[in-house]
């Protein structure tokens, strides 16, 4: 059984706790600018958005990587970065549509999320579960409970 | 150093000067942070008889050593300034994420010296700082203005701004934060408009670090647990935000009604926050390292009050609601929103429109000084009318613009100014609650309630209930308080995380971020020599004793319905030992005996 | 009497106020008579141990039981009990 980290954006609130456990647990200090999760926000309609890398099948970071630094563990299905291989030539920045692998000009290193291990400390770190480590069945087999339930609501006497 | 950068950038706008200095270890270890050091800088470098709109006063932006690590509810900033409302030293707090971004900028203070000759905007990107233009900006909304600077920066610049209001130098204007956060109190938006600075926009890529991690990251985790644990902290506040508390302040009898000529709304609940929930909420929001989120994005979809935006909290709703005699929770909202967005203290702006209603209710305004807006008892639209043209600094708006006591004044009425050293008194009434009343009148930047919130053991019961109708021990409580809120507000931690921690945690995450080793009682100790650094400040701005009083009304006159019928508040019973346990003398000020004892100096 | 319920006692008890019919003594018989009639989802807001929680604010006629008897606070017919879960702050 495979685990996810699942975003659940309805539930953020925008206060940036998995920017700073991420960063400490990787960097040993408090910088956002140095994390593999981002929130986004926008203000006026006070909604934040937490984004990391998904671990794609088909991910094209690991298509562009030349030096294979970028590889897909099989039994976990993680993408993980061999940081010792990696020569910093960005392919993968601009090849994740999703923007995931991260630059950072600081440190001249790729930043991308590694599930720390099986352990997020994103996740640990979330005040309201916007983030959760779960078995990745369950995950996706919840919202859609979530959501036909409307349907029992709406046909019930 | 870690917790804190080590850096102060000092900005001179008459000049165009910028330069950095390193933050004084002394300093940073005798008052943290945030209000603490704010304070510190105004008393070594700003003369207390300055105009507060001269370019002779400083406007100070300080976070703390908290701010920016994850300890918990721990993302906040002060702005330190004398205050153009009270001319008094003024500490307004906002939480938000621009105080943990001017950290990671690199900076534990910004210095504002002097006055632009013309409109500009400070643009900070860590080293690199700019004064730039501000004139095609000046005029705009809070948002327009966070857009605009936004399309001329970084679209994730965090950015500290003044509305119209400021700039028109509405005498309680606020400096809001990341559009729905607001450094309220105390006019500092209208120094900052005296500036000509239009706002302040960061983008930090640096590092906070930490002294132990280890030991940092233990000491985080039982405060979190703390925190959630505590049904306040940890559920109550995000499920119904601080507006819940409209029931609970009704219902003991102590919820200013019709400017406290009662202590009793009867209509209170339509504006509470459990119909606040069940209407207009949309989600809760929280600052910055937040575990609680007592934020609360609304919407009106009501055409009339129509909008969008964060609040009512509860000062809001109980000022533009009970205060003003309106429970319409649509317009309550919207009169928040427009509070918001031309950047006005909630809490000033809502009694100052309550006080000008009982001066027309008395005849001594007229429907012909107010350009025709009926300042009626429970009239919505003309309440969020006089908020409009204060706002927009049109028609009666210009005389709101002075706040309740240089308004009354002019009528010849300062007596029906609820207000302490000219700032307007919140939601809690003081003849219902005898230690709020003494923390108004003794709070060092005039009536506010969170400087020392005694309501929480006098009313909720937090950590422990006390009778709120007696005075014995009112003044030992008051004082320790007021002593912890110094303290706490100096590191950057939100008051709210006193719903399940207290000094203990505080001091251990304190010395574990910054290295430097605080006990319990030194961190107390930081928070009353803050107390005393503030009221020397204000003795030499000319404050006396006399000051510390509260309005007649609170004095004299009882109660008239509700649970706290017939009280009135006994402030003059209080001060004395007041004074005595502060180890001042008998006219508030501050003994050789005590100021030795906090390594002060006269 | 009337006892009249805030913040989250209105979703258990699907009411903002009641007319209580039955007589009773004190506070702690009328908390116990409303937790038999609503259950553990009324009592873990408003019971800890057996005793009054010391968060919850429970008013009588205005007045907070835990400067008076906490359970122990005698009742009279017409009085009017408020109860808030813990929840407030600001």
């Amino acid at each position: 059984m495979a685990h996810m980290l699942m975003i659940n954006p309805e539930k953020c609130t925008g206060c940036h706790n998995c920017e700073l456990a991420c960063s400490m647990a990787h960097e040993g200090v408090f910088r956002p600018d140095a994390t593999r999760v981002h929130v986004y926000s926008w203000e006026r309609e006070g909604f934040s958005v937490p984004m990391m890398c998904q671990h794609c099948r088909d991910a094209p970071c690991i298509t562009v990587c030349t030096p294979h630094a970028l590889t897909r563990d099989p039994d976990t299905g993680w993408v993980n970065l061999d940081e010792g291989k990696c020569i910093g030539c960005k392919m993968c920045v601009q090849a994740c549509p999703f923007g995931n692998s991260i630059w950072d000009e600081l440190t001249h290193k790729i930043l991308k999320c590694d599930n720390c291990g099986g352990d997020p400390a994103c996740a640990k770190m979330c005040p309201t579960q916007a983030l959760e480590w779960v078995d990745d069945l369950t995950a996706t087999r919840r919202r859609k409970r979530a959501f036909t339930e409307k349907f029992k609501d709406a046909f019930s006497e | 150093m870690n917790g804190w950068t080590g850096k102060i950038l000092r900005v001179n706008l008459s000049t165009g000067k910028l330069s950095t200095e390193p933050l004084d270890p002394d300093s940073a270890k005798d008052y943290l942070g945030a209000r603490g050091l704010g304070t510190k800088i105004m008393t070594d470098e700003v003369d207390p008889k300055v105009d507060p709109l001269s370019p002779k006063n400083k406007l100070i932006f300080a976070p703390g050593p908290l701010t920016g690590s994850y300890a918990p509810s721990a993302g906040r900033y002060t702005v330190v300034t004398k205050g153009a409302l009270t001319g008094a030293i003024a500490s307004s707090n906002s939480g938000g994420v621009w105080g943990p971004e001017l950290k990671f900028a690199g900076y534990d203070a910004l210095i504002i010296e002097g006055a632009a000759p013309k409109p500009v905007y400070l643009w900070i990107r860590n080293q690199k700082v700019e004064i730039r233009d501000a004139s095609h900006i000046w005029g705009k909304t809070v948002p327009e203005t966070s857009d605009a600077i936004r399309a001329e920066t970084d679209d994730d610049a965090k950015i500290a701004c003044i509305g119209p209001a400021g700039e028109n130098r509405v005498l309680f204007a606020a400096i809001m934060n990341d559009l729905h956060r607001a450094a309220g109190r105390s006019g500092t938006g209208a120094v900052m408009g005296s500036k000509n600075l239009k706002a302040i926009a960061v983008v930090g890529s640096g590092a906070v670090t930490c002294a132990d991690p280890k030991a940092f990251e233990t000491a985080v985790m039982d405060a979190r647990e703390k925190i959630q644990k505590h049904p306040v902290g940890g559920a109550g506040l995000r499920l119904y935000g601080t507006n819940v508390l409209t029931n609970i302040l009704n219902e003991v009898g102590g919820y200013p009604t019709r400017n406290f000529q009662d202590g009793h709304f009867p209509t209170a609940d339509k504006i509470g926050g459990e119909t606040l929930a069940a209407t207009l909420l949309q989600r809760p929001r929280g600052c910055f390292s937040c575990i609680i989120s007592c934020g609360r994005v609304t919407k009106v979809t009501n055409k009339k009050y129509a909008g969008e935006g964060e609040g009512p909290e509860y000062e809001t709703a109980w000022g533009f609601g009970g205060d003003c005699g309106v429970d319409n929770l649509d317009a309550v909202t919207k009169a928040n929103y427009l509070c918001n967005e031309y950047g006005m203290d909630t809490i000033s702006m809502a009694a100052t429109i309550a006080c000008a209603m009982e001066l027309y209710e008395r005849g001594f305004i007229s429907r012909k000084d107010t350009g025709g807006v009926a300042l009626e008892w429970g009239n919505a639209e003309a309440m969020v009318e006089a908020t409009r043209l204060t706002g927009v600094g049109e028609g009666f708006g210009k005389k709101l613009a002075l706040g309740s006591y240089r308004l009354a004044e002019s009528y010849g009425h300062s007596e029906l100014s609820m207000t302490v050293k000219k700032q307007e008194i919140p939601a809690y009434d003081a003849r219902a609650i005898q230690g709020i009343g003494l923390n108004y009148a003794t709070a060092n930047c005039g009536a506010a309630h969170v400087r020392g919130y005694t309501i929480s053991p006098e009313v909720l019961g937090v950590p422990m209930k006390v009778d709120k109708d007696t005075i014995e021990g009112k003044p030992a409580l008051v004082i320790l308080f007021q002593n912890l809120t110094a303290a706490l507000d100096a590191t950057g931690s939100c008051l709210f995380a006193t719903f399940g921690i207290g000094a203990d945690e505080l001091a251990g995450m304190l010395s574990a971020v910054t290295g430097v080793a605080y006990t319990t009682d030194d961190f107390m100790k930081c928070g009353d020599r803050i107390y005393n650094l503030e009221r020397q400040w204000n003795l030499a701005a000319g404050l006396t004793a006399k000051d510390d009083t509260l309005p007649i009304r609170l004095l004299n006159e009882p109660i008239k319905t509700g649970a706290s019928k017939g009280m009135v508040s006994r402030l003059p019973e209080m001060l004395p030992t007041y004074y005595e346990l502060r180890g001042w003398d008998g006219n508030g000020v501050p003994t050789p005996a005590k100021l030795g004892e906090l390594s002060l100096t006269a | 009497m009337k006892v009249q319920y805030f913040a989250t006692l209105r979703d258990v008890t699907g009411k903002k106020e009641e007319d209580w019919q039955e007589p009773e003594a004190t506070v702690g018989d009328l908390i116990r008579a409303l937790v038999t009639r609503y259950g553990h989802a009324f009592e873990r807001w408003v019971v800890k141990d057996g005793d009054l929680w010391d968060l919850v604010i429970v008013l009588v006629n205005g007045h907070d039981v835990r400067n008076l008897q906490r359970f122990g606070t005698k009742l009279a017919p017409g009085d009017t009990v408020v109860i808030f879960p813990p929840v407030g702050g600001g």
